[in-house]
Protein backbone atom coordinates (compact mmCIF):
# COMPACT_ATOMS: atom_id res chain seq x y z
CA UNK A 1 0.00 0.00 0.00
CA UNK A 2 3.04 2.28 0.96
CA UNK A 3 4.49 1.97 -2.71
CA UNK A 4 1.40 3.00 -4.28
CA UNK A 5 0.85 6.19 -2.42
CA UNK A 6 4.31 6.96 -3.04
CA UNK A 7 4.12 6.12 -6.89
CA UNK A 8 0.85 8.47 -7.08
CA UNK A 9 2.91 11.10 -5.17
CA UNK A 10 5.58 11.28 -7.09
CA UNK A 11 3.65 10.72 -10.72
CA UNK A 12 1.16 13.54 -9.49
CA UNK A 13 4.03 16.75 -9.68
CA UNK A 14 4.00 16.49 -13.29
CA UNK A 15 0.35 16.97 -14.25
CA UNK A 16 0.03 18.99 -11.20
CA UNK A 17 1.82 21.92 -12.66
CA UNK A 18 -0.35 22.14 -15.43
CA UNK A 19 -3.65 22.32 -13.00
CA UNK A 20 -2.08 24.94 -11.47
CA UNK A 21 -3.36 26.97 -14.72
CA UNK A 22 -6.14 25.27 -14.92
CA UNK A 23 -8.83 26.83 -12.38
CA UNK A 24 -11.66 24.97 -10.44
CA UNK A 25 -9.19 21.49 -11.29
CA UNK A 26 -8.34 19.46 -8.60
CA UNK A 27 -5.84 16.13 -9.04
CA UNK A 28 -8.60 13.78 -9.82
CA UNK A 29 -8.78 15.73 -13.14
CA UNK A 30 -5.28 14.62 -13.77
CA UNK A 31 -4.80 11.09 -12.24
CA UNK A 32 -7.14 7.78 -12.12
CA UNK A 33 -8.32 7.09 -9.20
CA UNK A 34 -6.36 4.33 -8.79
CA UNK A 35 -2.76 3.91 -10.99
CA UNK A 36 -1.64 0.53 -11.96
CA UNK A 37 1.75 -0.59 -11.38
CA UNK A 38 4.97 -0.05 -13.78
CA UNK A 39 5.24 1.19 -16.92
CA UNK A 40 1.23 0.71 -18.09
CA UNK A 41 0.18 3.17 -14.97
CA UNK A 42 2.86 5.72 -16.30
CA UNK A 43 1.13 5.62 -19.50
CA UNK A 44 -2.27 5.73 -17.61
CA UNK A 45 -1.23 8.80 -16.04
CA UNK A 46 0.42 10.75 -19.39
CA UNK A 47 -2.97 9.88 -21.34
CA UNK A 48 -4.96 11.65 -18.77
CA UNK A 49 -3.02 14.15 -17.86
CA UNK A 50 -2.06 15.39 -21.51
CA UNK A 51 -5.72 14.84 -22.36
CA UNK A 52 -6.81 16.98 -19.57
CA UNK A 53 -4.85 19.65 -20.38
CA UNK A 54 -5.56 19.73 -23.65
CA UNK A 55 -9.38 19.77 -23.28
CA UNK A 56 -8.98 22.37 -20.07
CA UNK A 57 -11.40 24.51 -21.86
CA UNK A 58 -14.07 21.88 -21.51
CA UNK A 59 -14.22 21.55 -25.60
CA UNK A 60 -17.31 19.86 -27.17
CA UNK A 61 -16.66 16.49 -28.87
CA UNK A 62 -17.01 17.53 -32.56
CA UNK A 63 -20.82 17.54 -33.56
CA UNK A 64 -22.06 16.19 -36.80
CA UNK A 65 -25.12 16.65 -39.35
CA UNK A 66 -28.67 15.20 -39.35
CA UNK A 67 -27.48 13.24 -42.61
CA UNK A 68 -24.17 11.86 -40.64
CA UNK A 69 -26.94 9.76 -38.32
CA UNK A 70 -26.85 5.91 -38.41
CA UNK A 71 -30.42 4.31 -37.95
CA UNK A 72 -31.00 2.38 -36.77
CA UNK A 73 -28.17 2.61 -34.46
CA UNK A 74 -25.99 -0.28 -33.86
CA UNK A 75 -26.69 -2.03 -31.08
CA UNK A 76 -23.57 -4.29 -29.22
CA UNK A 77 -22.80 -6.42 -26.09
CA UNK A 78 -25.97 -6.56 -23.79
CA UNK A 79 -28.86 -5.54 -25.41
CA UNK A 80 -31.50 -6.78 -22.78
CA UNK A 81 -31.09 -7.55 -19.23
CA UNK A 82 -32.30 -10.28 -18.22
CA UNK A 83 -32.51 -8.62 -14.45
CA UNK A 84 -35.93 -9.59 -13.53
CA UNK A 85 -35.93 -5.93 -12.22
CA UNK A 86 -35.51 -4.45 -15.77
CA UNK A 87 -37.68 -6.92 -17.24
CA UNK A 88 -40.24 -5.57 -15.34
CA UNK A 89 -39.82 -1.93 -15.86
CA UNK A 90 -39.39 -3.00 -19.56
CA UNK A 91 -42.77 -4.82 -19.48
CA UNK A 92 -44.29 -1.34 -17.02
CA UNK A 93 -42.84 1.10 -20.04
CA UNK A 94 -40.52 2.33 -17.28
CA UNK A 95 -43.97 4.16 -15.71
CA UNK A 96 -42.26 2.92 -12.20
CA UNK A 97 -38.72 3.58 -12.73
CA UNK A 98 -36.68 5.90 -10.73
CA UNK A 99 -33.16 7.39 -10.77
CA UNK A 100 -32.09 7.71 -7.04
CA UNK A 101 -29.45 9.98 -6.51
CA UNK A 102 -27.50 9.58 -3.50
CA UNK A 103 -24.53 10.12 -1.55
CA UNK A 104 -22.32 13.54 -1.26
CA UNK A 105 -25.77 15.45 -2.68
CA UNK A 106 -27.28 18.41 -1.15
CA UNK A 107 -31.07 16.34 -1.26
CA UNK A 108 -31.12 12.85 -2.30
CA UNK A 109 -33.38 11.95 -4.52
CA UNK A 110 -35.33 9.39 -7.02
CA UNK A 111 -36.31 10.71 -10.47
CA UNK A 112 -39.00 9.56 -12.64
CA UNK A 113 -38.24 9.34 -16.38
CA UNK A 114 -41.14 12.22 -17.13
CA UNK A 115 -38.96 14.43 -14.49
CA UNK A 116 -35.64 13.97 -15.80
CA UNK A 117 -37.27 14.57 -19.24
CA UNK A 118 -38.71 17.97 -17.97
CA UNK A 119 -34.62 18.77 -16.98
CA UNK A 120 -33.60 21.31 -19.65
CA UNK A 121 -32.74 18.94 -22.61
CA UNK A 122 -29.38 19.12 -25.11
CA UNK A 123 -29.81 16.98 -28.62
CA UNK A 124 -26.40 16.38 -29.51
CA UNK A 125 -24.95 14.00 -32.74
CA UNK A 126 -21.70 12.95 -32.39
CA UNK A 127 -19.89 9.42 -32.27
CA UNK A 128 -19.84 6.48 -30.47
CA UNK A 129 -16.56 5.63 -30.30
CA UNK A 130 -16.35 2.15 -29.32
CA UNK A 131 -12.80 0.34 -27.93
CA UNK A 132 -13.33 -2.69 -30.48
CA UNK A 133 -12.23 -0.42 -33.00
CA UNK A 134 -16.17 0.44 -34.50
CA UNK A 135 -17.93 3.43 -34.45
CA UNK A 136 -21.31 4.89 -34.97
CA UNK A 137 -22.87 9.31 -35.31
CA UNK A 138 -25.89 9.09 -33.85
CA UNK A 139 -28.61 11.78 -32.15
CA UNK A 140 -28.58 12.19 -28.92
CA UNK A 141 -31.04 13.60 -26.07
CA UNK A 142 -31.01 13.84 -22.87
CA UNK A 143 -30.38 15.58 -19.97
CA UNK A 144 -27.25 16.90 -18.95
CA UNK A 145 -25.60 15.11 -15.62
CA UNK A 146 -24.73 18.11 -13.78
CA UNK A 147 -28.47 19.17 -14.16
CA UNK A 148 -29.46 15.92 -12.82
CA UNK A 149 -27.61 16.07 -9.93
CA UNK A 150 -28.18 19.94 -9.50
CA UNK A 151 -32.22 18.46 -9.26
CA UNK A 152 -30.32 16.75 -6.12
CA UNK A 153 -29.23 20.32 -4.65
CA UNK A 154 -26.05 19.59 -6.45
CA UNK A 155 -22.75 17.88 -4.80
CA UNK A 156 -21.27 19.02 -2.17
CA UNK A 157 -17.95 20.20 -1.66
CA UNK A 158 -16.11 16.92 -0.82
CA UNK A 159 -17.63 15.14 -4.00
CA UNK A 160 -14.91 13.68 -6.27
CA UNK A 161 -16.55 10.86 -8.71
CA UNK A 162 -20.09 10.07 -9.49
CA UNK A 163 -20.87 6.50 -9.45
CA UNK A 164 -23.48 4.89 -12.24
CA UNK A 165 -24.89 1.66 -11.68
CA UNK A 166 -26.79 -0.22 -14.14
CA UNK A 167 -29.24 -2.89 -14.68
CA UNK A 168 -26.80 -5.21 -16.26
CA UNK A 169 -24.69 -5.07 -13.04
CA UNK A 170 -22.24 -2.66 -14.25
CA UNK A 171 -20.83 0.27 -12.80
CA UNK A 172 -18.34 3.15 -13.60
CA UNK A 173 -17.10 5.86 -12.15
CA UNK A 174 -16.47 9.61 -13.13
CA UNK A 175 -14.42 12.63 -12.19
CA UNK A 176 -16.35 16.20 -12.21
CA UNK A 177 -14.11 17.28 -14.80
CA UNK A 178 -16.27 14.66 -16.87
CA UNK A 179 -19.72 15.03 -15.39
CA UNK A 180 -19.40 18.44 -15.36
CA UNK A 181 -19.29 18.78 -19.66
CA UNK A 182 -21.77 20.29 -21.49
CA UNK A 183 -21.88 16.96 -23.72
CA UNK A 184 -21.99 14.65 -20.36
CA UNK A 185 -26.04 13.86 -20.76
CA UNK A 186 -28.53 11.35 -19.45
CA UNK A 187 -29.98 10.07 -22.84
CA UNK A 188 -33.73 9.33 -23.14
CA UNK A 189 -33.62 9.69 -26.96
CA UNK A 190 -31.75 8.22 -29.76
CA UNK A 191 -32.11 9.47 -33.58
CA UNK A 192 -35.60 11.39 -32.62
CA UNK A 193 -37.47 8.44 -30.74
CA UNK A 194 -37.28 6.92 -27.31
CA UNK A 195 -34.11 5.65 -26.59
CA UNK A 196 -34.18 1.74 -27.58
CA UNK A 197 -34.38 -1.56 -25.40
CA UNK A 198 -30.88 -2.54 -27.17
CA UNK A 199 -29.40 0.91 -26.63
CA UNK A 200 -29.94 0.97 -23.20
CA UNK A 201 -33.63 2.03 -22.20
CA UNK A 202 -35.02 3.75 -20.68
CA UNK A 203 -31.65 5.87 -19.61
CA UNK A 204 -28.05 5.69 -20.80
CA UNK A 205 -25.05 7.99 -20.51
CA UNK A 206 -22.92 9.60 -23.18
CA UNK A 207 -19.49 10.63 -22.29
CA UNK A 208 -18.51 11.96 -25.94
CA UNK A 209 -14.72 12.20 -25.02
CA UNK A 210 -14.32 8.39 -23.69
CA UNK A 211 -14.73 5.15 -25.53
CA UNK A 212 -17.91 3.27 -25.63
CA UNK A 213 -17.55 1.27 -22.68
CA UNK A 214 -17.70 4.60 -20.29
CA UNK A 215 -20.84 5.19 -22.15
CA UNK A 216 -23.28 2.87 -19.90
CA UNK A 217 -26.27 1.97 -20.84
CA UNK A 218 -29.42 0.48 -18.66
CA UNK A 219 -28.69 3.14 -15.68
CA UNK A 220 -30.41 2.20 -12.50
CA UNK A 221 -29.03 4.63 -9.81
CA UNK A 222 -26.56 7.21 -9.12
CA UNK A 223 -24.02 7.81 -6.22
CA UNK A 224 -21.37 10.81 -6.03
CA UNK A 225 -18.81 9.86 -3.55
CA UNK A 226 -15.47 11.55 -2.69
CA UNK A 227 -14.08 8.05 -3.02
CA UNK A 228 -13.76 5.45 -5.59
CA UNK A 229 -11.97 2.99 -2.51
CA UNK A 230 -14.03 0.13 -1.75
CA UNK A 231 -16.58 0.19 -4.74
CA UNK A 232 -15.64 -2.88 -6.39
CA UNK A 233 -12.29 -3.64 -6.24
CA UNK A 234 -11.61 -0.03 -6.01
CA UNK A 235 -9.61 0.94 -9.35
CA UNK A 236 -12.97 3.23 -10.40
CA UNK A 237 -15.08 1.24 -12.34
CA UNK A 238 -15.86 -2.07 -13.92
CA UNK A 239 -13.65 -1.56 -17.02
CA UNK A 240 -10.62 -1.09 -14.94
CA UNK A 241 -11.64 -4.10 -12.66
CA UNK A 242 -11.28 -6.23 -15.17
CA UNK A 243 -8.24 -4.61 -16.56
CA UNK A 244 -8.98 -1.54 -18.92
CA UNK A 245 -7.88 1.73 -19.13
CA UNK A 246 -9.99 3.64 -16.29
CA UNK A 247 -9.59 6.80 -18.31
CA UNK A 248 -10.73 5.71 -21.91
CA UNK A 249 -10.03 8.70 -23.87
CA UNK A 250 -7.76 7.02 -26.19
CA UNK B 1 32.05 5.84 -38.30
CA UNK B 2 30.34 3.92 -35.27
CA UNK B 3 26.95 4.56 -34.13
CA UNK B 4 26.77 7.32 -31.26
CA UNK B 5 25.21 6.50 -27.90
CA UNK B 6 21.79 8.08 -28.31
CA UNK B 7 21.61 6.69 -31.79
CA UNK B 8 22.22 3.06 -30.00
CA UNK B 9 19.86 3.55 -27.17
CA UNK B 10 17.13 4.69 -29.20
CA UNK B 11 17.42 2.08 -31.52
CA UNK B 12 17.13 -0.57 -29.35
CA UNK B 13 14.38 1.01 -27.18
CA UNK B 14 12.72 1.77 -30.52
CA UNK B 15 12.98 -1.89 -31.49
CA UNK B 16 11.40 -3.30 -28.12
CA UNK B 17 8.35 -0.59 -28.04
CA UNK B 18 7.85 -1.26 -32.03
CA UNK B 19 7.55 -4.99 -31.25
CA UNK B 20 5.29 -4.80 -28.53
CA UNK B 21 3.52 -1.54 -30.87
CA UNK B 22 2.73 -3.98 -33.53
CA UNK B 23 1.98 -7.27 -31.65
CA UNK B 24 -0.65 -5.22 -29.73
CA UNK B 25 -1.93 -3.12 -32.40
CA UNK B 26 -2.55 -7.08 -34.61
CA UNK B 27 -4.52 -8.10 -31.45
CA UNK B 28 -6.50 -4.56 -31.49
CA UNK B 29 -7.33 -5.12 -34.97
CA UNK B 30 -8.48 -9.06 -34.81
CA UNK B 31 -10.94 -8.33 -31.97
CA UNK B 32 -12.86 -5.94 -35.26
CA UNK B 33 -11.10 -7.73 -38.07
CA UNK B 34 -13.31 -4.83 -40.60
CA UNK B 35 -12.05 -1.69 -41.83
CA UNK B 36 -13.79 1.23 -43.46
CA UNK B 37 -13.62 4.84 -45.26
CA UNK B 38 -15.22 7.70 -43.60
CA UNK B 39 -16.22 8.44 -39.90
CA UNK B 40 -18.48 5.73 -39.97
CA UNK B 41 -18.17 2.02 -39.64
CA UNK B 42 -19.55 -0.86 -37.73
CA UNK B 43 -20.14 -4.64 -37.93
CA UNK B 44 -23.02 -4.22 -41.10
CA UNK B 45 -21.30 -1.57 -42.30
CA UNK B 46 -19.91 -1.29 -46.35
CA UNK B 47 -16.67 -2.27 -45.39
CA UNK B 48 -13.33 -1.83 -47.30
CA UNK B 49 -11.54 -4.44 -45.87
CA UNK B 50 -12.87 -7.92 -44.26
CA UNK B 51 -10.44 -10.52 -42.71
CA UNK B 52 -13.20 -13.04 -43.27
CA UNK B 53 -13.25 -12.44 -47.29
CA UNK B 54 -9.21 -13.44 -46.51
CA UNK B 55 -10.76 -16.64 -44.75
CA UNK B 56 -10.38 -15.68 -40.99
CA UNK B 57 -13.89 -15.54 -39.50
CA UNK B 58 -14.94 -12.84 -37.18
CA UNK B 59 -14.81 -15.68 -34.65
CA UNK B 60 -11.66 -17.33 -35.45
CA UNK B 61 -10.06 -13.50 -35.35
CA UNK B 62 -11.64 -12.59 -31.86
CA UNK B 63 -10.09 -15.88 -29.76
CA UNK B 64 -6.81 -15.00 -31.64
CA UNK B 65 -7.09 -11.75 -30.51
CA UNK B 66 -7.26 -10.07 -26.77
CA UNK B 67 -7.87 -6.19 -26.58
CA UNK B 68 -7.52 -5.48 -23.37
CA UNK B 69 -3.57 -6.58 -23.33
CA UNK B 70 -3.66 -5.16 -26.95
CA UNK B 71 -4.81 -1.78 -25.61
CA UNK B 72 -3.23 -1.57 -22.81
CA UNK B 73 0.18 -2.16 -24.59
CA UNK B 74 -0.19 -0.15 -27.66
CA UNK B 75 -0.90 2.89 -25.31
CA UNK B 76 1.82 2.41 -22.85
CA UNK B 77 3.76 1.67 -26.03
CA UNK B 78 2.97 4.54 -28.04
CA UNK B 79 4.22 6.21 -24.73
CA UNK B 80 7.54 5.16 -24.87
CA UNK B 81 7.91 5.08 -28.78
CA UNK B 82 7.07 8.77 -28.58
CA UNK B 83 9.04 9.73 -25.75
CA UNK B 84 12.14 8.28 -27.12
CA UNK B 85 11.43 9.39 -30.60
CA UNK B 86 11.44 13.03 -29.23
CA UNK B 87 14.76 12.65 -27.19
CA UNK B 88 16.55 10.43 -31.11
CA UNK B 89 14.97 13.66 -33.03
CA UNK B 90 16.23 16.39 -30.79
CA UNK B 91 19.67 15.16 -29.82
CA UNK B 92 20.50 14.40 -33.26
CA UNK B 93 19.23 17.83 -33.91
CA UNK B 94 20.81 19.22 -31.45
CA UNK B 95 24.14 17.12 -32.39
CA UNK B 96 23.83 17.93 -36.13
CA UNK B 97 23.83 14.47 -36.67
CA UNK B 98 20.60 14.76 -39.21
CA UNK B 99 22.10 16.90 -41.25
CA UNK B 100 25.71 15.59 -41.32
CA UNK B 101 25.10 11.98 -41.62
CA UNK B 102 21.24 11.59 -43.36
CA UNK B 103 20.81 14.84 -45.23
CA UNK B 104 21.89 13.77 -48.71
CA UNK B 105 24.28 16.23 -50.74
CA UNK B 106 23.37 18.14 -53.79
CA UNK B 107 25.52 16.05 -55.80
CA UNK B 108 23.98 12.79 -54.53
CA UNK B 109 20.62 14.21 -55.50
CA UNK B 110 21.40 13.82 -59.44
CA UNK B 111 19.42 11.38 -61.54
CA UNK B 112 22.62 9.70 -62.56
CA UNK B 113 23.94 8.93 -59.01
CA UNK B 114 20.30 7.88 -57.39
CA UNK B 115 20.20 5.64 -61.15
CA UNK B 116 23.97 4.09 -60.26
CA UNK B 117 23.23 3.71 -56.52
CA UNK B 118 19.82 2.10 -57.59
CA UNK B 119 21.36 -0.51 -59.68
CA UNK B 120 24.38 -1.34 -57.70
CA UNK B 121 21.81 -2.02 -55.23
CA UNK B 122 19.08 -4.30 -56.90
CA UNK B 123 22.60 -5.78 -58.34
CA UNK B 124 23.74 -6.87 -54.49
CA UNK B 125 26.75 -4.93 -55.31
CA UNK B 126 28.95 -2.19 -53.33
CA UNK B 127 28.64 1.07 -53.65
CA UNK B 128 31.09 2.34 -56.63
CA UNK B 129 30.29 5.80 -56.02
CA UNK B 130 30.54 6.19 -51.94
CA UNK B 131 28.42 8.17 -50.86
CA UNK B 132 29.14 10.89 -48.18
CA UNK B 133 29.73 9.26 -44.51
CA UNK B 134 28.34 5.75 -43.98
CA UNK B 135 25.00 5.71 -45.52
CA UNK B 136 23.58 5.70 -49.28
CA UNK B 137 21.84 7.95 -50.77
CA UNK B 138 18.90 6.01 -51.22
CA UNK B 139 19.46 4.92 -47.40
CA UNK B 140 19.68 8.72 -46.64
CA UNK B 141 16.37 9.22 -48.14
CA UNK B 142 14.82 5.99 -46.91
CA UNK B 143 15.47 7.21 -42.85
CA UNK B 144 15.01 10.66 -43.42
CA UNK B 145 11.09 9.46 -45.17
CA UNK B 146 10.54 7.27 -42.05
CA UNK B 147 11.73 9.39 -39.16
CA UNK B 148 9.87 12.98 -40.63
CA UNK B 149 6.89 11.18 -42.59
CA UNK B 150 5.93 7.64 -41.94
CA UNK B 151 6.08 7.94 -37.52
CA UNK B 152 4.18 11.44 -37.51
CA UNK B 153 1.83 9.88 -39.79
CA UNK B 154 1.54 6.75 -37.94
CA UNK B 155 1.03 9.17 -34.51
CA UNK B 156 -1.34 10.75 -36.09
CA UNK B 157 -3.63 8.38 -37.65
CA UNK B 158 -3.36 6.43 -34.62
CA UNK B 159 -4.37 9.71 -32.52
CA UNK B 160 -7.32 10.50 -34.56
CA UNK B 161 -8.90 7.37 -33.61
CA UNK B 162 -9.21 8.48 -29.53
CA UNK B 163 -12.21 10.21 -28.73
CA UNK B 164 -10.43 12.35 -26.29
CA UNK B 165 -7.57 13.82 -28.33
CA UNK B 166 -9.77 14.37 -31.56
CA UNK B 167 -12.52 16.64 -29.07
CA UNK B 168 -9.02 18.79 -28.27
CA UNK B 169 -7.86 18.71 -31.85
CA UNK B 170 -10.72 18.07 -34.25
CA UNK B 171 -8.14 18.62 -37.43
CA UNK B 172 -7.18 15.27 -36.51
CA UNK B 173 -10.59 14.05 -38.14
CA UNK B 174 -10.58 16.17 -40.90
CA UNK B 175 -6.89 15.35 -42.24
CA UNK B 176 -7.81 11.62 -42.78
CA UNK B 177 -10.93 11.96 -43.81
CA UNK B 178 -12.68 10.26 -40.80
CA UNK B 179 -11.81 8.51 -37.86
CA UNK B 180 -12.15 5.28 -39.77
CA UNK B 181 -10.33 6.39 -42.48
CA UNK B 182 -7.64 7.00 -39.71
CA UNK B 183 -8.05 3.33 -38.69
CA UNK B 184 -7.71 1.75 -42.05
CA UNK B 185 -4.21 4.36 -42.66
CA UNK B 186 -2.98 3.65 -39.35
CA UNK B 187 -3.51 -0.35 -40.74
CA UNK B 188 -2.36 0.15 -43.97
CA UNK B 189 0.77 1.82 -42.52
CA UNK B 190 1.45 -1.09 -40.67
CA UNK B 191 1.86 -2.99 -43.29
CA UNK B 192 4.43 -0.76 -44.62
CA UNK B 193 6.48 -0.95 -41.83
CA UNK B 194 6.44 -4.74 -41.55
CA UNK B 195 7.49 -4.42 -45.38
CA UNK B 196 10.68 -1.45 -43.72
CA UNK B 197 11.48 -3.76 -41.19
CA UNK B 198 11.39 -7.31 -43.88
CA UNK B 199 14.00 -5.08 -45.92
CA UNK B 200 15.76 -3.74 -42.96
CA UNK B 201 16.80 -6.85 -42.12
CA UNK B 202 17.64 -8.15 -45.33
CA UNK B 203 19.70 -5.40 -46.14
CA UNK B 204 21.46 -5.98 -42.51
CA UNK B 205 21.88 -10.05 -43.70
CA UNK B 206 23.49 -8.73 -46.70
CA UNK B 207 25.87 -6.44 -45.09
CA UNK B 208 27.07 -9.09 -42.58
CA UNK B 209 24.01 -9.78 -39.77
CA UNK B 210 26.68 -10.10 -36.55
CA UNK B 211 28.90 -7.30 -37.98
CA UNK B 212 25.79 -4.58 -38.44
CA UNK B 213 24.35 -6.38 -34.86
CA UNK B 214 27.62 -5.75 -33.28
CA UNK B 215 27.95 -2.11 -34.40
CA UNK B 216 24.83 -1.40 -33.28
CA UNK B 217 24.99 -2.57 -30.07
CA UNK B 218 28.52 -1.46 -29.33
CA UNK B 219 28.62 1.29 -31.52
CA UNK B 220 32.42 -0.31 -33.10
CA UNK B 221 32.42 -0.61 -36.80
CA UNK B 222 34.39 -3.23 -37.81
CA UNK B 223 34.07 -2.53 -41.36
CA UNK B 224 36.63 -1.10 -43.85
CA UNK B 225 34.93 2.24 -44.36
CA UNK B 226 36.38 3.40 -48.00
CA UNK B 227 34.28 0.71 -49.31
CA UNK B 228 31.41 -0.86 -48.18
CA UNK B 229 28.82 -2.89 -48.47
CA UNK B 230 25.06 -1.73 -48.81
CA UNK B 231 25.01 -1.14 -45.27
CA UNK B 232 21.74 -0.73 -42.96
Amino acid sequence: MSTRISRRTWLTGVPVLGGLFTTGCSRETFIPPHVRGGLIGAADVLTMSTNRLLLSGQQLAREYSASDVADPFPTWNQTNPKNPEYQQHLSEGFRNWRLPISGLVARPVALSLDEIKSLAARTQITAHVCEQGWSAIGEWTGAPLKRVLEAAGGVTPAARYVVIDTYDRWYEGYDLFEVEHPQTILAYGLNGRDLPTGNGAPLRLRVERQCGYKNLKFLKSIRVVDSMSGIGKGTGGINSDIGFHWFAGV
Amino acid sequence: MGHSYSVRICHWVNVIASGYLLVSGVHILLDFPELYWGDTGYRGYPAIFRLSDWGLSWEAAGALGDRRWGRNYHVTFAWVFLLNGLVYVGWNLYTTHFRKRMLPARDELTMSHVRTELRDHVRWRSRRHASRGDYGTLQKTSYLLLIFVFVPFMILTGVAQSPGYTAAMPVLLDLFGGRQSARTLHTLGTVLFVLFVAVHLLEIAAAGFVNRVRSMITGKDSRPVERGAITP
